[in-house]
């Protein structure tokens, strides 16, 4: 563990030196043994990023090196357990902008059959603008209604979390990694909203009821409600998530409670207006029930058992414009 | 001295200012479709920066080189072509100063580092950025993953769009296999990509009309050829039936493979020929067959005495029959389909291979052979009509397919001593001398008498006799024509392997009688059609295998 320690030191020192100055003195060789060393990092981080014990020791000894590092050099910026797995490419990037590193950067970069050591990023390269470009062709939405691009970014977001959350002690670093991810969206949880419904759909077995809930727990502690991402997202695909996610239902049901709660009946034009923006319109509201209704069973049958029961509650009406849920009853034609 | 043309510079300034980010179907398509001259072009500006002495002269002779390149590294169809990468990162390390000597190279270092990290990075701030690092794993191998999952996805939607349900109701029209198809041309030799290619051309075989973009079936063709791109089997049949030129260029490739490397080639014959794929396409497909056929039988009046060729369409029409018989018989095309330009009177003595007749009955079947095709000869001789010749010639290319049949005649006269040699041996000398230019026939049947005499006195008598010694090497010395050569070359490998006696004979015979290069080439080819049909025989003879491993390290001894 010592010696683990000492490494990550050593690494971290290297990650903080490749943004200053010092640079100019690493010649040819020091260039790539301080890649040698960030690709072992990157293996350190795979073996242990889902061992609670061996991940919180080393997190510890990273903090107190950031620390040591921060009070030596004002413009350090702190390395996280989870920046590790990106040593490699976080060290070419800081020699790209370091205009003091050694030419012999771009030579590495760059094909060419004379350089012995060579930096190879072009298979990378030719795998990021594949992805971009065939994500670009599959424009139309996928099976769950849901960008061809979000999909994927989910699906593997789903997975990680799935490889964290199957074992015990990960919740909070579970967590990290998504606060992680809101906070470098510029803190706008509206971007992504189609990733999460992805990674809530990324597959159906029994591990990932447990990341499924986890998701929707996190979301709820930084969204309220639920409400806007159920907006945003398309009937289709709430109900695909509905069928899904018991947690989710239970969640998606709430928000339209609540819409339907925000909907009042405009006597003067004889139909139910929202009361707020937060709200939808009745046509809206009854064109989600019935993307709910056609879905099959059992959501078929939950979902008329649960509308007759509110209009019981609500005093089992059979005219309009005194119960919004007698209302979408007949709308709906059950 | 400028290496690039203004007009051309004015062209692909314009094309790459279009082509924006490639992100509308219409500017994928052209980028696509002008990757290759797109290549020639970057060439030629690589070689004039390459003579630059300085980032400084380079930007004053292309002035346009800087925006040209940046606009390029925005447009992630050229980048994801290999080749264009590639292309485009030399020139940027071509415009890198290694000491800047004022503030344009300070600039244009700076630039080019900036497109590095750009090539390599999402944008900050963006979601794909914050995925990105948040991923748990490097970069690399979180697009490679990204890049598999969005080519199953594409996949999935390929394979739902051709599931038998009319095409009104596909989710996935025509048009959308046309613009994936599109997409993949920049892409055909990244390995993620063969489910995809594998399901866009099945897609194009089930449903009929070709909806694939002719670009992209060219390019799959091309990097299949050399070797840029591995495709299961079933794919590369579909290939085969969508794109003629396809196919012709891999028999042709098989073919200038074969000849290329004797050695190699006449130890694996068969092998090599099946690993083409070629006999299991052409027993599914009946055209492709004919397509590989045809391919031969203009190689063949070329160059008619090359035993290479020979060889390798007797094994391929030997694998091809394989194949044909472990289909199952629902499935089966009559023969008749496949061998359109013969009697169909010719195809089953000579379609059926030696190993499927008892070895008593062979003697007689070959009888049975020779009386069919001396009534088609015979018919050749008796007019001058040119429908006549043309049935000899194609008698005689069903025998080259089925030479399976002369080299058991050939070991039959090795073995047995028949009473009556004459059917073998005119067998053997309609297979080298189909025509009788000259009345040659006559002139020939005598030399083939007279070398098989020889040979079996050389190879029965001990020690060998010193007079048919000579007599065999002078009918095998380049003096004689390479007409008779064949002919008693075949007898010479045939006795060499199949008659009794030490093995060691076979060592001293051969080092005696042939001593050209060149002829110990073609005996090799001989050699390499018997090793092939030794190998479908019923049983392993070790004897015959030794004895023909022994003449093989004779020959290949310089």
């Amino acid at each position: 563990m010592e010696a683990l320690l000492r490494h990550l030191k050593n690494i971290l020192e290297l990650l903080a030196v490749s943004q200053t100055d010092r640079v100019r003195e690493w010649d040819h060789h020091t260039v790539q043994r301080a890649f040698q060393w960030a690709e072992y990092c990157e293996q350190l981080h795979s073996r242990f990023q889902s061992n609670p014990t061996v991940r919180s020791a080393l997190e510890s000894g990273l903090n107190d090196t950031n620390q040591r590092l921060q009070d030596t050099l004002p413009s350090y910026s702190p390395v996280m357990f989870s920046d590790l797995a990106q040593c490699q490419h976080k060290l070419l990037v800081h020699l790209l902008r370091n205009p003091y590193a050694p030419n012999s950067v771009i030579q590495m970069l760059c094909p060419d059959p004379k350089t012995e050591f060579q930096i190879d990023q072009s298979s990378f390269i030719t795998c990021r603008s594949a992805f971009n470009l065939l994500c670009c062709t599959l424009d139309r939405n996928t099976h769950a209604g849901i960008q061809a691009e979000a999909e994927v970014r989910g699906k593997l977001l789903g997975k990680l979390l799935n490889s964290l959350l199957t074992r015990s002690g990960n919740d909070e670093y579970a967590r990290t990694v998504l606060n992680s991810i809101l906070r470098d969206s510029a803190g706008k949880i509206e971007s992504l909203y189609d990733i999460i419904a992805a990674a809530l759909l990324s597959s159906n077995d029994e591990s990932n009821a447990v990341t499924q809930n986890f998701i929707l727990a996190w979301f709820r502690d930084h969204d309220g409600c639920l409400s806007k991402l159920c907006q945003t997202l398309s009937p289709g695909v709430c109900t695909v998530l509905s069928r899904q996610s018991p947690e989710f239902k239970q969640a998606y049901w709430g928000v339209l409670k609540h819409w339907a709660s925000c909907l009042e009946y405009d006597v003067l034009e004889s139909v139910w207006a929202p009361t707020s923006d937060a709200s939808v319109t009745f046509n809206v509201l009854a064109d989600r029930f019935k993307d709910l209704l056609n879905s099959g069973p059992p959501l078929k049958e939950d979902t008329e058992t649960e509308l007759k029961a509110l209009k019981l509650e609500g005093g089992d009406f059979n005219v309009k414009g005194i119960n919004i849920w007698t209302d979408l009853i007949i709308q709906l034609k059950l | 001295m400028a290496a690039v043309s203004e007009t051309d510079v004015q062209f692909w300034m314009a094309k790459a200012v279009n082509w924006g980010e490639a992100t509308s179907c219409s500017a994928l398509l052209d980028a696509s479709r002008h990757l290759g001259y797109l290549r020639s072009f970057l060439q030629q500006v690589l070689l004039g920066l390459q003579q630059m002495s300085s980032t400084s002269e380079a930007m004053k002779t292309f002035p346009f080189v800087g925006q040209f390149l940046g606009r390029l590294c925005w447009n992630p169809c050229v980048i994801a072509d290999e080749r264009s990468q590639r292309l485009l990162l030399r020139c940027l390390s071509c415009l890198y100063s290694a000491e800047p000597l004022n503030a344009v190279e300070r600039k244009a270092n700076m630039w080019i580092k900036n497109m590095l990290c750009h090539l390599i990075s999402e944008e900050e701030g963006s979601v794909a950025h914050a995925t990105v690092k948040h991923a748990g794993s490097s970069p690399k191998r979180y697009h490679s993953e990204a890049l598999q999952k969005v080519v199953s996805l594409m996949t999935e939607e390929v394979i739902k769009s051709c599931d038998g349900l009319p095409k009104t109701s596909a989710r996935c029209s025509n048009e959308n296999i046309h613009t994936m198809s599109t997409a993949c041309i920049a892409l055909v030799t990244c390995p993620q990509m063969a489910p995809l290619i594998g399901a866009l051309l099945k897609h194009s075989m089930l449903c009929g009309s070709s909806c694939l973009n002719q670009e992209f079936i060219k390019e799959v063709s091309d990097a299949l050829i050399s070797k840029r791109l591995v495709l299961e089997d079933e794919a590369v049949v579909n290939l085969w039936c969508l794109s003629p030129t396809c196919l012709e260029r891999a028999v042709v490739s098989l073919l200038e493979s074969v000849l290329s490397d004797h050695e190699t080639m006449t130890q694996s014959l068969d092998k090599h020929v099946n690993d083409s794929l070629l006999p299991q396409a052409s027993a599914h497909y009946c055209h492709i067959f004919l397509t590989v056929t045809e391919i031969y039988r203009n190689v063949l009046t070329e160059i008619d005495e090359n035993l290479a060729v020979r060889a390798l369409i007797q094994v391929f029409t030997a694998c091809f029959l394989q194949r044909l018989t472990g289909q199952k018989p629902q499935d089966r095309l009559p023969l008749r389909a496949f061998f359109p330009n013969v009697t169909p009177s010719l195809l089953s003595p000579l379609l059926t291979a030696p190993s499927e007749v008892p070895r008593e009955a062979w003697l007689d079947h070959l009888s049975w052979i020779r009386s069919l095709l001396q009534s088609v000869t015979e018919n050749e001789e008796a007019g001058e009509d040119v429908r006549a010749y043309e049935a000899v010639f194609e008698t005689w290319f069903l025998l080259v397919q089925c030479g399976y049949w002369v080299d058991t005649a050939v070991e039959l006269l090795v073995l047995a001593v028949p009473e009556n040699p004459e059917p073998l041996l005119w067998l053997l000398t309609f297979f080298h001398h189909p025509t009788n230019r000259g009345h040659q026939r006559s002139q020939q049947s005598a030399l083939a008498r007279e070398a098989w005499t020889h040979l079996r006195m050389l190879f029965l008598t001990r020690p060998p006799p010193p007079s048919h010694l000579s007599a065999v090497k002078e009918l095998l010395s380049s003096s004689s024509s390479s007409l008779s050569t064949n002919l008693v070359l075949h007898l010479f490998s045939n006795f060499a392997i199949f008659s009794h006696g030490p093995v060691s004979i076979i060592t001293e015979i051969t080092d005696k009688v042939l001593t050209e290069a060149a002829v110990k080439r073609r005996a090799l080819w001989i050699l390499a059609s018997i090793r092939c049909r030794l190998n479908s025989a019923p049983s392993w003879d070790d004897r015959v295998h030794s004895r023909l491993r022994t003449l093989q390290d004779t020959l290949l001894q310089t």
